[in-house]
């Protein structure tokens, strides 16, 4: 990631503050994107990652900071510049996709050339052109309403590309598909901005889509970033219990667990714990061991989710595959040292 | 036991599929009675006292020219005020739904006032107003600056516009707030965000998604004030400018002539009714969801200073033309002892109240007349309109569709159409004279108005409430009476009032069925006007008390206005 300033920064966002009322969507945050990057704005429900996409969208105004997208500066409060959303040059795919009902497909798409005063013929050549690309170039005539839902999101994928944006924006893009579909958008969108090299930024709450569709994430909470950096680092390198909550680890406070002193929680992964019915011979020094009771077990497929009950009220949750242990049952747990994270917030 | 809940079932004869059939059934003999005895009238011809079937009523229609007067008199009354409400309701709905214009949540109220006033009174008040060098505007102009005023003439087809637009401006933005408020916000976002500005964005994009709402509202209004008789009567019928509505009354009365009256009705009937059906099948295709249920609520604009005064101006002035400078002008008028075109707060007395309200029998016997309607009417329409609507939304049937095409006619008939073919069908039995025919006239003509606001409730009511009370041993009876009216009662009273409203300021659908005995306010006003404006002024407003209460009272119940 980039730094505001600095040459590289294609977008910028620096200190920016939306409040609600008594609500702060947005905190005095700060980020940056460079030229053809992909970045993901990660959190749960509420953390301010919409309203971040849309105070860029210009769709809402902060309070205060400073916002410049391909060298314009769209918004700056201080100097009191901030540009409407359709002076900003931007595609958006909406979450609702937002595809016109009274318009027909191609109207849809061509829309943005239509605004911008494009002539009928080259607008239209250009809509059909991106039309193919994502596959509906014989559904160009019908209306809008007769699409499925998939086809509605590369309708609104289109508009959002036609006029050949410098940046694109995904508001939740593809959490309204079902899972197969989303799937294969997701790779479709990958191989598209490869192929079209606009620069995205990703909303999303899905760690899925957002591992899958950005180099770089940042993972927000109550409207601060809690964590960013390369995907891969994000996701694997856990640094505070909220990242570790919302990747879905078990997060326990360090004092209730024996042994493990100088730091505030312990974190791991739910794969990462291993069960045994006897005292584990295996266990090295650093490792965590602690018994336990099976209090719940489901079954997922290749592996079990089992709910383990550990001393003082602590539960956990642990993907096992050997399978050989019912509710009540007594274990020992045991995580290695290398997969624990020792978090102090 | 057993075998008779068996022998019941197969009998077909229950309660649960009766009830809503008599329901059904008395609607459509209420719309099919009085139009064929309208359509058999039309096709008789007395010939020295013998009835011949003849189209001579039809073929003097088409070639009269009063008739073609009337009929494009109406047809520019019908557009002007079309128009006029169109751009006003749109204009008004849009200010207090998308802008953040100060005041903005008891305008959304203050504005739907002239939708339970009566246009008659608005009328009366508008001549008040502006009668040429006697209305309060003239003398206040010419007390200030000096010489006779005359002023706009509002004896004409354009105030006739004026008064009908300020009228139906409530039920466009009826039909247009409603969607404006619940569209998906990304539908505008994603247009701007993809370089429409602002006016472009409402253009292409806002305007369009509003089109199913703003026609099924431009239609109704044009049918419906084409077809209204009472504010052509207070304005240009003396001036000898007719509309159709106006000409069928004339056609009753100067001279009776019942067939080519009858003719003329069905004339009317026919087009209103082509008219609908077409906007039905219309609407039927174009249909669209513009709720995603995803999106963000619609942006509220910020208005600047500028665009705040703007918004004020017009929801002010519209507020003012349509009930404060009409009710104030009546107010005056009603409180002076001789109304002479000024007020004189010296000589002002409460005189014209106590005359209308105690001394003159005929405006007393015309207001409880016109409560025991109301009151009456309301009731027995409230029951028929439930049936239906159980009908229309809880039982199988294949005629659905049919029966509610059917149902919702009356809607686009001409009060004064209606009680035409009512009066045909009455004139030569004891019914003729009473408040009885009255009281149907008036079900017959409003009922559709409580029937669609009882089924949009009920539409909403999962069946599974009352499945549940069956299959927890209920009987249809118990589960009616325990589970579906407690749940139902909020649209049951609102449905109530909206025809205790509609009947108290009734006027088309009265003035061809009162006799001696039964005038009702309305009628009243009309034959008072004749000898006293200051009486005429003090039924008014007891007229418009009425219907404010019953204003109060609805929005009491929270439901909304349904069309």
């Amino acid at each position: 990631m980039q730094g505001q300033g600095q040459p590289e920064s294609f977008v910028t966002i620096s200190g920016v503050t939306k409040k609600f009322g008594d609500f702060t969507a947005l905190d005095a945050l700060s980020f940056s994107v460079r030229e053809g990057g992909t970045l993901a704005l990660l959190g749960p429900s509420g953390c301010g990652k919409t309203t971040m996409l849309r105070c860029l969208a210009g769709l809402e105004t902060p309070e205060s900071g400073f916002i410049s997208i391909a060298g314009k500066v769209v918004f700056d409060s201080a100097k009191g510049i901030n540009l409407n959303p359709e002076e900003r040059g931007l595609g958006v795919v909406f979450q609702s996709y937002a595809v016109w009902p009274h318009m027909s497909v191609v109207e849809n798409v061509e829309f943005p050339l239509r605004v911008r005063g494009i002539s009928k013929e080259e607008r239209r050549a250009r809509a059909m052109e991106i039309l193919e690309i994502v596959g509906l170039g014989q559904y160009a005539q019908r209306s809008a309403t007769q699409l499925s839902g998939g086809q509605q999101q590369r309708v609104a994928l289109a508009r959002a590309l036609v006029h050949k944006p410098a940046l694109v924006l995904f508001d939740e893009a593809l959490s309204n598909l079902d899972a197969a579909l989303r799937e294969h958008m997701r790779l479709e969108l990958k191989a598209l901005q490869d192929k079209l090299g606009f620069t995205a930024l990703y909303v999303t709450h899905d760690q899925g889509e957002a591992l899958g569709l950005a180099e770089t994430i940042i993972l927000m909470n109550a409207g601060r970033i809690d964590t960013s950096g390369l995907a891969r680092d994000v996701f694997m390198n856990h640094r505070t219990s909220f990242a570790a909550l919302f990747f879905g680890l078990n997060v326990i406070e360090a004092d209730k667990l024996p042994g493990m002193t100088g730091t505030k929680f312990i974190a791991f992964q739910r794969e990462h714990a291993h069960l045994s019915s006897v005292t584990d011979s295996a266990a090295q020094n650093g490792d965590l061991v602690v018994p336990g009771r099976i209090a719940t077990r489901s079954f997922q497929g290749l592996v079990d989710e089992y709910a383990i009950d550990l001393a003082e009220g602590v539960s956990i949750r642990v993907l096992d595959g050997q399978g050989h242990f019912s509710p009540g049952d007594q274990v020992h747990v045991r995580i290695k040292a290398g997969n624990l994270f020792r978090l102090n917030d | 036991m057993q075998a008779g809940t068996q022998s019941k079932e197969k009998s077909g004869w229950t309660w649960q599929k009766s009830l809503p059939l008599l329901g059904v059934s008395m609607g459509i003999l209420l719309i099919i009675g009085p139009f064929m005895a309208g359509l058999v009238r039309s096709l008789l011809l007395w010939v020295a006292d013998d009835p011949q079937v003849s189209l001579a009523n039809y073929a003097w229609l088409f070639t009269d020219r009063r008739i073609q007067t009337a009929a494009i008199n109406s047809l520019i009354c019908g557009t002007g005020a079309m128009s006029i409400s169109l751009v006003l309701g749109t204009s008004l709905a849009w200010i207090v739904s998308r802008t953040n214009v100060p005041g903005r949540e008891i305008f959304k109220t203050l504005n739907l006032i002239p939708f339970f006033f009566s246009p008659y009174v608005g009328a009366i008040g508008w001549i008040f107003l502006v009668a040429p060098y006697s209305g309060l505007m003239q003398t206040t102009t010419a007390t200030l600056f000096g010489g006779p005023v005359e002023g706009p003439n509002i004896y004409s087809l354009a105030g006739v516009i004026w008064i009908l637009s300020l009228f139906y401006t409530p039920y466009v933005y009826l039909f247009v707030i409603s969607p404006l408020q619940r569209m998906d916000a990304a539908f505008e976002d994603a247009a701007r965000v993809h370089g429409a500005g602002f006016w472009t964005t409402v253009r292409l994009i806002t305007l369009p998604l509003l089109q199913p709402g703003l026609l099924s509202a431009a239609l109704i209004v044009f049918v419906t004030s084409a077809g209204l008789f009472d504010v052509p009567l207070a304005l240009t019928a003396t001036k000898g400018i007719r509309t159709m509505p106006t000409e069928v009354f004339a056609l009753v009365r100067y001279p009776s002539d019942l067939g080519r009256a009858a003719a003329f009705g069905i004339f009317i009937t026919a087009v209103t009714v082509a008219l609908t059906l077409w906007q039905r099948a219309h609407l039927a295709k174009r249909r669209y969801e513009i709720v995603s249920g995803k999106g963000y609520k619609p942006r509220v604009i910020e208005l600047r200073r500028s665009g705040k005064i703007i918004a004020l101006t017009i929801e002010i002035i519209f507020l003012m033309t349509s009930v404060v400078l009409p009710v104030l002008a009546l107010i005056l008028v009603a409180l002076s002892p001789l109304w002479t075109g000024k007020f004189n707060p010296a000589n002002a007395t409460l005189a014209n109240f106590n005359y209308v309200l105690f001394e003159y029998s005929l405006t007393r016997q015309a207001i409880m007349n016109s409560l025991f309607l109301a009151v009456t009417g309301a009731t027995i329409g409230v029951m028929i309109s439930g049936l239906q609507s159980y009908y229309l939304v809880r039982v199988r049937s294949a005629f659905k569709s049919f029966v509610d095409a059917l149902l919702a006619l009356p809607l686009g008939i001409p009060g004064i159409v209606l009680s035409l073919f009512f009066l045909i069908f009455a004139i030569r039995t004891p019914l003729y004279g009473t408040l009885a025919i009255l009281l149907i006239a008036y079900i017959a003509r409003f009922f559709p108005f409580a029937t669609r606001t009882i089924t949009a409730m009920l539409s909403a009511i999962h069946p599974e409430l009352e499945e549940s009370a069956r299959a927890n041993g209920a009987s249809w009876g118990q589960t009616m009476r325990i589970i579906l009216l407690p749940l139902l009662r909020p649209a049951l009273i609102a449905a109530w009032i909206m025809l205790f409203i509609i009947f108290i300021r009734e006027l088309g659908a009265s003035i061809l069925l009162y006799a001696s005995g039964t005038e009702t306010i309305s009628i009243a006003m009309l034959l008072l006007s004749e000898n006293s404006v200051g009486y005429v002024a003090a039924l008014a407003l007891i007229q418009l008390v009425l219907l404010l209460i019953g204003f109060s009272l609805f929005r009491l119940t929270r439901a909304p206005v349904v069309q």
